[in-house]
């Protein structure tokens, strides 16, 4: 099944879901008689079915003549999703700064392999600047994590 | 003579020292944002934006605007140095532009966009001062049925402009529209689409979603497509002696392009949904079909490289009229721009210039001095852009990431709002991917809230009856315009493909 017809099915299937709770759950009218919560979200939710069962239908009357042809950096662009899942998920156990030169260290070792003095550089000084940035000089919210840093 | 006072009012503003100096630094990220490929202004914008909330309003909105529009200035340096537009924008600006500095016309190239952008915006700056007071005028009698078409109107010009895949266009804009609708509902104060969630009442937050599509989704879409594997050895070369700049004629051959490119750019950007891409490629192919050498055009001419870049420039000065005068964004970008207004509690529309004139004021008079920062910059400060082009992306990326993920913890300090950015990225890469406008998304996100409350309010006015849009002579007039650029878009769409046929036939 070419991926974007899968695309297409799976915000068909949000959709679905998106105009069940539009008609279950919200009314067409308020009390005092006036378009309630429910009109707009129908009018989109039957919309939005309407142009994805239209897209797929393009999709296949389209066929499978058109075969996808995936790109060769699929797992990189992979990868970089997966590190940066692991970025935010660390940001609230190790803190910003750690977390920041946690992940640049480890995808600059990944990414920009052989050049271990220019990556720990990089994981170092950028991080720093960051905090400085952001803490010192803008007062910004980041996350402190489990293990804070002590100053 | 009351728009010079207020002109001066705003200049009075805008010039002090550290305003000055937060353009200065919005000018030079704006250039930063431009060069670096796949981070638009969107992005940038939706990035900093939170970098901004200790900063006094003026000058956080005036820092905000020259990133908007400085990075329209820095996509064109690698589009003349490495034939890779820095943003859609600058997509024209290659054609002619790589091809001068590959005849060893860098400098000459660099120094006459520089001019053109300048010119292009600054004609922009001068005709909003001149239009933005008379659209404010004439917006003060627009209703609820005004405000939903011309949300409607910004909405099916942008999937308009898609072309093609216009159906994935409409899907993206009815997403960003679902995604609006979450949270309670002001009318009635019912929750919807909360599930119970606490976190969910107040609805789905533009920023991390903004953050997620233009930073997130552009940045795994990049990687896709190999940029990090690509090297800097294409760079063009090219030297800072006499050879740097322009000769007379290149002056004397577009000083009639540069006009031309300005008012059409200005025009387009206007329109909401329209925009810089289509005012910069508009720019180029009215600017062919007039040259008395064509043929030249493609191969390095520089009339071709400065009619998109006058008019990418000027339409990024235009998208601010209604902007500002209707609070109607006509583009993603002008969508970061309003949110950042909204969170300064500036509320742009007709009544902007009269009840905040020091700000509205204030913002166009930075404008003339941002343009004339940014030519500056754009002229010395090249080696620094040329620099940064040469990091490699799979060094620079992993620090973007960094920011994009850092910047949207500091909105509100929530760590699920960092998430919903994370999973905005991964759906922005595929909407990329399959054909779908993140674009529309967002600009579908902001305006949902507005064309739905216009929507409600104009059918309880009207008692239920449609027929209100058009017996209104406002409304009528935003449907015949609509009209008008839906039939207009695909017809000159088609008329480039033909022509860009019949040039690869020849």
């Amino acid at each position: 099944m070419p991926m974007r017809v899968a695309f297409l099915l799976v915000v068909l299937f949000a959709s679905g879901f998106y105009t069940y709770v539009a008609f279950a759950d919200l009314a067409f009218l308020s009390v005092s008689g006036r378009l309630g919560p429910g009109f707009f979200p129908r009018l989109i939710g039957i919309l939005l079915m309407a142009f994805c069962l239209w897209g797929l239908w393009s999709e296949f009357k389209r066929g499978r003549s058109e075969v996808e042809r995936a790109s060769s950096h699929w797992r990189t662009s992979g990868l970089v999703v997966v590190l940066t899942g692991g970025l935010v998920l660390s940001l609230n156990l190790l803190g910003g700064v750690l977390a920041m030169a946690a992940f640049l260290l480890v995808s600059l070792s990944l990414l920009n392999r052989g050049h271990h003095l220019q990556n720990l550089a990089v994981a170092v000084v950028f991080p720093g600047s960051i905090y400085l940035l952001f803490d010192r000089l803008l007062n910004a919210a980041m996350p402190d994590g489990v293990m804070a840093l002590p100053f | 003579m009351e728009i010079f006072s207020d002109l001066w009012m705003g200049l009075s503003v805008a010039i002090s020292p550290i305003n000055l100096l937060y353009l200065l630094i919005g000018a030079m990220v704006g250039m930063v944002v431009g060069v670096i490929p796949g981070f638009g202004p969107s992005a940038g914008l939706a990035i900093l934006l939170p970098v901004t909330f200790g900063m006094d309003p003026i000058g956080a909105v005036m820092m905000l605007a020259a990133i908007y529009y400085g990075a329209m200035y820095g996509g064109t340096i690698t589009s003349i140095l490495l034939n890779t537009p820095g943003e859609s924008a600058t997509v024209a600006s290659t054609f002619d532009g790589f091809p001068l500095a590959q005849q060893g016309r860098a400098g000459p190239a660099l120094v006459m966009q520089a001019a053109a952008s300048f010119v292009g915006g600054t004609v922009g700056v001068i005709l909003i001062t001149l239009l933005a007071p008379l659209f404010s005028q004439v917006a003060r009698n627009f209703g609820p049925p005004e405000y939903f078409l011309l949300a409607m109107m910004g909405m099916l010009t942008l999937v308009v402009m898609i072309g093609s895949n216009w159906r994935y266009g409409v899907i993206s804009a009815l997403i960003g529209f679902a995604l609006g609708t979450v949270g309670v509902d002001l009318e009635t104060g019912q929750s919807r689409y909360t599930f119970g969630s606490a976190e969910l009442i107040g609805g789905i937050h533009f920023i991390p979603i903004a953050i997620g599509l233009f930073g997130l989704g552009e940045l795994y879409f990049a990687f896709y497509q190999g940029l990090h594997a690509r090297g800097s050895g294409t760079i063009v070369q090219y030297t800072k002696d006499q050879r740097f700049w322009p000769e007379a004629r290149d002056w004397i051959e577009t000083r009639m392009t540069m006009v031309r490119g300005s008012l059409l750019g200005f025009v387009v950007g206007v329109i909401p949904g329209a925009g810089a891409t289509i005012a910069s490629l508009m720019a180029y192919s009215v600017e062919r079909s007039v040259s008395k050498t064509p043929e030249k055009f493609g191969k390095g001419a520089m009339a071709g490289l400065v009619a998109p870049e006058t008019a990418n420039n000027a339409a990024s000065s235009g998208a601010m009229i209604p902007l500002l005068t209707l609070g109607i964004p006509g583009s993603a970008s002008t969508a970061v721009l309003l949110a950042a207004f909204l969170l300064w509690g500036l509320r742009p529309g007709p009544l902007l210039m009269a009840q905040n004139p020091e700000f509205a004021w204030g913002l166009i008079a930075s404008m003339y001095l941002g343009n004339m920062a940014l030519l500056a910059i754009n002229i010395f400060a090249i080696p620094v852009f040329v620099w940064l082009i040469r990091i490699p992306y799979r060094i620079l990326a992993p620090g973007v990431i960094v920011i994009c993920t850092l910047g949207t913890f500091s909105v509100s300090g929530s760590i699920i709002e960092v998430w919903l950015m994370f999973f905005a990225g991964i759906a922005g890469f595929f909407m990329r991917l399959f054909g779908f406008s993140p674009a529309a998304l967002v600009l579908a996100l902001v305006l949902g809230p507005l064309a739905e409350e216009a929507l409600r309010q104009t059918l309880t006015i009207s008692r239920g009856s449609f027929m209100i849009f058009i017996e209104r002579p406002g409304s009528l007039s935003i449907i015949a315009i609509t009209l008008a650029i839906l039939i207009l878009i695909p017809l000159i769409q088609r008329l480039g493909r033909r022509a860009a046929d019949k040039r690869e036939a020849g």
